[in-house]
């Protein structure tokens, strides 16, 4: 059996009164892993002491089989994407790749070959030399994934990747992910939507007030998820033409229009986003431009499975 | 796959994190106001100019307070490189860029990707330093250059005898910037409200200390520059009177001993404040 490529043992996280993590004990096998959990959840605590961003407070964190906090030589195995938006607004794409494989000890020519690279895995290489504070919020997100990529690091540490993308941004990002993993290498992956770790991976660990509720085989949790409507909010050029297009779906079960964008609920998640990016694919409805999932389902999910 | 070895060394690390940091630096809003601020005594310099060209300016001699003074270009110079520069302009630009080294990249939640780059912290923590002193050395060296060329030739200064002092004047101000922003650095690193602390100590623990009778002076910056500023002050009671509120106590110490302080000092505190970064856990939205 592979040794796993994180091992956390009785770790907990707490930030002055507030518990991040709670003696949280768990093995992560290589291949993609996804950590599933609604916001709060513990879920960015457990990737920032994953990727030695954070100390223990409790507890000891190895990766790849070496202690990660305060260890900067293990950071050049790992490709860390936060969940949060923050830039060098005045950088290119293309410049603040190469600086940051700069600081991972590329040389200059080097530096500039797998940036150039990682830009066309994520597909930016058109928008490689515009500045990141023209970029939109699906670029934005992209060009994290791709500095998180562009070392070739064993292990990829994704913290909700797939939040505010358009559909084929999401599709993109998710074909990264998978092609990243049939490679043979390791992929740690947060969201708290059921229907995008499904895309990727059948192993979750399932994360609830700091502690871990479940590992392992994602289907029975499908199941429960399956009877919680699933919420979904689209950002469109065209909102009311998209609305119309979408009653036609016999899984929309609900459907509203607010601010310009259609929050619409359905009992088939994952046919409700194939037949999304197929319609955003073509010209039916126009540009689809954010597609985000609020977390109240899971909630809905994880109070049932709290309460059997 | 990647060379799991394959890091630069901290000199180079440093470098890299110094090429990223000075554009975001240099084009802040932060330089935009101090150079606003820098540009304070090049305008005081410009007037003066004026009046000097007027016909019926007479100056060179006069009165305070019923007693004589005199002065000249050179004079007004000294007094300017002290009272502007070295104790307001020096330790404010300190204090402003010091505090945030890291303190922006936390806020602007870019910390992430410097941290999670298999470099020491202390190395990012040092490349944000060098270009907080190319950054400030371009705000403050120039202003310094023009009130020169103002003011100097004033009264029948000589801008070839002065020269030799406006290179001290520089170096002085360069050392000023060091160590202000190695202790404001270690006071970020330290500290939550570091920009607060930072201000208190420039503006409420210096300006007393540095009066005081007793040991408490030697806890300062502005009391080592003090005993390296090469400018012989104005002659004259009321001047005197002038000169000792602005720089108190004559310091008794050695040129060499004041250096050697301010290197302590600069030593002492950039190793603090990188030991601080490498201990210390930056927690976004906190």
């Amino acid at each position: 059996m592979s040794p796993p490529v994180i091992a956390a043992h009785g770790v907990s996280k707490w930030y002055g009164q507030v518990i991040g993590l709670n003696n949280v004990t768990v093995s992560i096998p290589p291949g993609i892993s996804g950590l599933l959990g609604p916001n709060g959840a513990g879920k960015s605590t457990l990737l920032k002491l994953v990727s030695g961003q954070l100390k223990p407070s409790q507890g000891h964190v190895q990766v790849l089989g070496e202690p990660i906090w305060g260890n900067p030589k293990a950071y050049r195995r790992i490709g860390y994407c936060p969940d949060h938006d923050g830039f060098y607004e005045r950088m290119t794409g293309r410049d603040w790749l190469t600086a940051l494989l700069g600081l991972g000890g590329f040389d200059d020519d080097r530096a500039a070959r797998a940036a150039a690279r990682a830009l066309d895995t994520v597909g930016l290489t058109d928008a490689a030399d515009r500045k990141i504070g023209g970029y939109s919020k699906g670029m934005r997100q992209r060009i994290k994934l791709a500095q998180a990529i562009a070392h070739d690091p064993e292990l990829l540490v994704l913290d909700e990747p797939l939040a505010g993308l358009d559909p084929l941004g999401r599709r993109r990002v998710i074909d990264v992910i998978r092609a990243w993993g049939r490679e043979g290498r390791s992929v740690v992956v947060s969201s708290h939507v059921l229907h995008e770790i499904e895309l990727m991976t059948s192993n979750i660990l399932l994360l609830n007030n700091g502690r871990i509720l479940a590992e392992g085989n994602v289907h029975q949790i499908r199941d429960l998820i399956d009877e919680h409507p699933h919420t979904v909010r689209i950002t469109a050029d065209d909102p009311r033409r998209l609305a119309r297009r979408l009653l036609g779906y016999s899984h929309v079960i609900a459907m509203q229009l607010q601010d310009g964008a259609v929050i619409a609920q359905t009992n088939r998640p994952d046919v409700f986003y194939t037949e999304l990016t197929a319609l955003a694919a073509g010209d039916e409805v126009g540009a689809v431009r954010e597609v985000t999932s609020p977390d109240d389902n899971l909630h809905a999910v994880f109070s049932y499975l709290v309460n059997q | 796959m990647v060379d799991a070895n394959a890091r630069p060394a901290f000199g180079r690390a440093a470098l890299r994190v110094f090429d990223l940091g000075l554009g975001q630096m240099l084009w802040s809003r932060r330089t935009v106001f101090m150079a606003l601020i820098a540009g304070g005594p090049v305008l005081i310099a410009a007037l003066l100019r004026a009046l000097a060209s007027l016909p019926t300016f007479d100056a060179g001699a006069g009165q305070i307070g019923g007693r004589a003074v005199s002065l000249d270009g050179p004079d007004i110079f000294g007094l300017m490189i002290w009272t502007f520069y070295l104790r307001f302009t020096v330790p404010v630009l300190g204090v402003f860029y010091g505090t945030a080294l890291i303190a922006d990249e936390v806020e602007d939640r870019t910390i992430t990707y410097l941290f999670t780059r298999p470099v020491a912290r202390g190395a990012v923590l040092a490349g944000k330093y060098l270009a907080y002193l190319a950054c400030t050395a371009v705000v403050v060296l120039p202003s310094v250059t023009i009130v020169y060329f103002l003011v100097v030739p004033l009264l029948g200064g000589s801008i070839g005898r002065n020269f030799p002092a406006l290179l001290v004047d520089l170096g002085l101000i360069g050392a000023g910037l060091a160590v202000y922003g190695a202790v404001f650095a270690l006071v970020g690193a330290w500290f939550r409200r570091s920009l607060l602390t930072g201000l208190v100590f420039v503006f409420g623990w210096e300006p007393l200390v540095v009066v005081l009778p007793g040991y408490m002076k030697y806890l300062s910056v502005a009391y080592y520059l003090q005993g390296l500023a090469p400018h012989a002050m104005p002659q004259g009671d009321a001047l005197s009177v002038i000169q000792a509120l602005l720089t108190s106590v004559q310091t008794p110490l050695a040129t060499w001993v004041n250096l050697a302080a301010l290197a302590l000092i600069w030593t002492v505190a950039l190793a603090a404040a990188m030991r601080a970064v490498e201990r210390r856990e930056f927690v976004l939205g906190q």
